[in-house]
């Protein structure tokens, strides 16, 4: 569920300004960091889910301005290498804040222990997790679907011009969506921290998650996404149950496989 | 500017300003960088996995020098076609999209054999690499010395360099700056592009999987990070930073990561912020790298005078 | 014997259906024009003849063999060289290099591709010239294309077909874009082509098509309505309405 969180997020900044944010995984972490951070500060989880996420977007509306809106003239290539080298900051800057060792986060009290399933004991939090990603994505699909904005927004991937021959500012588009999808990775990262516990690394091994998520989905396809974040999270886990170590490395090769035969990705139109 | 003399006269200085090692290791970094410019700077293929052919190569021939005592010529060989290979397949696989499709399947790729690697610990050693690679003596020229090392690394530096150069001078190279200038229109004059464009991934590759079996034995260890995304990424950075639409450029931008790599970790463990923050800076204010800006101030004091 | 011929081409996007079971014949060594208001599926003709997609129906004879579905890139070696409506060249190369790289992808042999200089193959770099030379743009062989004005862009997206030594030439408004000398002179350039080439060409510029045409097709809304001589075409009342808006001729 946390991947098709990902994924809807990358692949709404990858549809509607055309470029991989190689930054996602980092915002994802930052997300993380932050949640730690804020309820360190003011002591309860519930506001620091509300609050750093909040503040990933804030993070992704300075990267948007300060860099890849500048460097829209030059094109895309480079916009995408500047997201890389604000990963690679990103990261380290984690790791000048944070520090480089782990740090491990519980979940808040509520959602401690386990709920007996009948078949399997579930820890609770990970069904909270789910439900809230869920719920997310619900909401974010919602908003693309039915509201106006959100219409225009998916119009952008679609046909840019026509977009902005319709008097739209695109590049507050450009803007809001990037926004939206830095919020988004920033409240995965912040959902994932009482989970496995947060390393400086966890960025890059989402990232890379992230994208088989949007190249199966298909680039630009909200939905592929979502189903193809889904697949991907329910696959890792029943390899998991059978072969741990391989998990990871399963993704990957289902992706490559996937592409080797539909190379628009399972549900891509382009 | 004549490019060779300088070059030579490099080789030749190199050493006694900074250590032996270090300065193989540019040469290394500069054959890699060739490797990858011959897709980006020639081909305008972004590609963010060539980590995946040094790697490869680095640890397929690591190992057989390891287990298998194979010669230094043989372990080359094995490098270059292990570079070759993989990067036929995930060239194949890469080269049917385009544009952001194409980045990020190289880029996931490297994920997958990064992975692989990682998992595969009875061979590759994980996380802990693969320690003990040696560098076997060839006619009795013994290359523990550092220093018959790294003439040996810079004779093959050379040689890489000349024959990037003859490839780029050549049909292909011209095709392939077509294919980049106007695929369309290199299409409709009778070039397949993929398939050119899988041929640059394999030069690029075989070029790449030759830097990485001469850095396994350089340093006598194959680590992880060797074919994972943070040396794909440094590849670019240096060939960026040096100024990829040139050749030399990929030279120029290994010098530079290099040295700043080298002379930074020392100080600060965090330096990969700065080459973060002047990666930005390059993208943003100097695109053509340090041979743009030295041509933009060439031109500009040739104005003056 | 005609050396180009289609049969019924068809070629549909989902609903819309550019081109509709076009047959078109053109005889070896004539200048065979299309004509057609704008959106009438002339250029969806070319892409399909070109090879850039497949069409949905139907089929492309070049002497008299079928090549219907070859891909763009097998088609410039069987001998068809086309120019585009918008100007499609190597923007950073030389005038030269532009030609060239057409000129070799035609040449009998690629041997040395990896490792011979350019320079040394020949063949195809004098008649990259020739080509040059041919549209009058020999002297700026070595200036960027990007750096030239638009009318010898035009001139350049001729010369990069020509150097192909293609049997047939199509070319998809070369006047475009281009100033009443400037048309004149590239009127006068496809003249002289003519006897050498069979070319098939599109364009508005009604004065170009009655002055250098063998024979006209005339499209519209993707089908074929008319064909036959200049002469022919002014006098026919559909054409007039279709395109011409009823003037006289």
């Amino acid at each position: 569920m946390l991947y098709a969180l990902m994924g809807l997020g990358l692949s709404l900044i990858t549809g509607v300004l055309n470029i991989p944010n190689f930054a996602h995984g980092a915002l994802f972490a930052v997300g993380a960091y932050f949640l730690v951070s804020v309820v360190g500060l003011l002591g309860n989880f519930w506001l620091g889910l509300l609050v750093a996420p909040l503040g990933v977007a804030l993070l992704g509306l300075l990267i948007e301005w300060a860099g890849v809106r500048r460097l829209y003239a030059a094109g895309h290539d480079y916009q995408l290498l500047f997201t890389f080298g604000l990963a690679l900051i990103l990261n380290e800057l984690i790791i000048v804040i944070w520090g480089p060792v782990g740090l491990s986060h519980l979940p808040p009290a509520l959602l401690r222990g386990g709920v007996d399933l009948g078949f399997t004991f579930y820890p609770k939090y990970r069904l909270f997790v789910m439900v809230m990603a869920g719920l997310l994505v619900v909401a974010t699909w919602l908003f693309l679907e039915k509201t106006r904005y959100g219409a225009i927004m998916r119009a952008g991937i679609e046909n840019k011009e026509m977009v902005s021959l319709l008097g739209i500012d695109i590049h507050r588009l450009f803007t809001v969506a990037f926004a939206l999808g830095a919020y988004l990775a920033g409240i995965a990262g912040a959902l994932t921290a009482p989970i496995r516990g947060l390393s400086p690394g966890m960025g890059v091994d989402m990232l890379g998650i992230a994208f088989v998520v949007v190249a199966l989905g298909g680039l630009g396809n909200l939905l592929g996404a979502i189903a193809a974040g889904l697949l991907i999270g329910i696959a890792q886990a029943v390899v998991a149950a059978y072969w741990t170590e391989a998990s990871t490395v399963v993704i990957f090769a289902v992706m490559a496989l996937v592409l080797l035969v539909r190379p628009q990705g399972m549900f891509g139109i382009r | 500017m004549r490019a060779w003399p300088l070059i030579l006269v490099s080789i030749c200085v190199l050493p006694f300003i900074v250590r032996p090692a270090i300065a193989a290791e540019i040469w290394i970094f500069a054959i890699f960088g060739l490797g990858l410019n011959l897709l980006l700077g020639y081909t305008g293929l972004l590609s963010f996995g060539q980590s995946t052919f040094f790697g490869s190569a680095a640890y397929v021939a690591g190992y057989l020098l390891k287990h298998y005592a194979i010669g230094v010529f043989p372990a080359l060989g094995i490098g270059i076609a292990v570079g070759g290979l993989s990067a036929l397949l995930v060239g194949y696989l890469c080269v049917q999209r385009s544009g952001l499709y194409f980045i990020m399947l190289t880029f996931a790729l490297n994920q997958l054999f990064y992975f692989i690697a990682y998992q595969w610990t009875s061979v590759t050693g994980g996380e802990d690499g693969m320690p003990g690679v040696p560098r076997p003596a060839f006619l009795g020229v013994d290359f523990r010395d550092p220093m018959a090392y790294y003439l040996f690394v810079s004779a093959l530096f050379a040689l890489s360099l000349w024959l990037m150069q003859r490839i780029v001078q050549s049909p292909l190279g011209k095709i392939l700056q077509g294919i980049r200038e106007n695929e369309v229109r290199a299409e409709a004059v009778g070039y397949h592009a993929p398939r050119f464009k899988l041929l640059a991934f394999v030069i690029g590759g075989a070029f790449s999987g030759l830097a990485g079996v001469l850095y396994a034995m350089l340093f006598g260890i194959v680590p992880l990070e060797a074919i994972s995304f943070v040396t794909s990424g440094n590849v670019v950075f240096a060939t960026l930073i040096g100024g990829s639409g040139s050749l030399y450029g990929p030279i120029i931008g290994s010098f530079v990561f290099i040295w700043l790599s080298e002379s930074m970790s020392v100080v600060w463990a965090r330096w990969p912020l700065l080459l973060g923050v002047a990666f930005i800076i390059v993208v943003l204010f100097f695109r053509g790298g340090v041979v743009e800006a030295w041509n933009r101030i060439w031109r500009f004091s040739r104005q003056r005078a | 014997m005609a050396i180009l011929e289609t049969e019924s081409l068809t070629k549909s996007f989902g609903a819309l259906t550019a081109v509709s079971a076009v047959r078109l014949r053109v005889e070896a060594g004539t200048l065979h024009s299309i004509i057609g208001p704008n959106g009438a599926g002339k250029t969806t003709l070319f892409n399909l003849l070109t090879g850039t997609f497949p069409p949905t129906s139907g089929r492309i004879l070049f002497d008299g063999k079928d090549i219907t579905g070859t891909p763009a890139h097998r088609i410039a070696h069987l001998g068809l060289a086309r120019s585009f409506q918008r100007t499609n060249v190597f923007p950073a190369f030389s005038l030269l290099d532009n030609v060239w790289l057409a000129a070799f992808a035609c040449s009998k042999s690629w041997r040395g591709l990896l490792w011979r200089r350019a320079e040394r193959y020949l063949e195809p770099t004098e008649r990259a010239r020739a080509a040059l030379a041919d549209v009058g743009l020999a002297a700026k062989a070595d200036q960027p294309a990007r750096e030239i004005s638009h009318g010898e862009q035009r001139q350049l997206e001729l010369a990069i077909a020509l150097a192909a030594a293609p049997r047939v030439l199509l070319l998809d408004e070369p006047a475009a874009g281009l100033s009443p000398e400037e048309t004149r002179k590239m009127v006068a350039l496809v003249r002289a082509l003519k006897g050498r080439y069979t070319i098939v060409l599109i364009e508005h510029k009604m004065d170009i098509i009655m002055n250098v045409s063998d024979r006209i097709s005339v499209m519209h809304f993707g089908s074929l309505i008319a064909e036959g001589t200049p002469q022919e075409i002014q006098r026919n009342p559909e054409v007039r309405r279709a395109y011409l808006g009823g003037v006289a001729a």
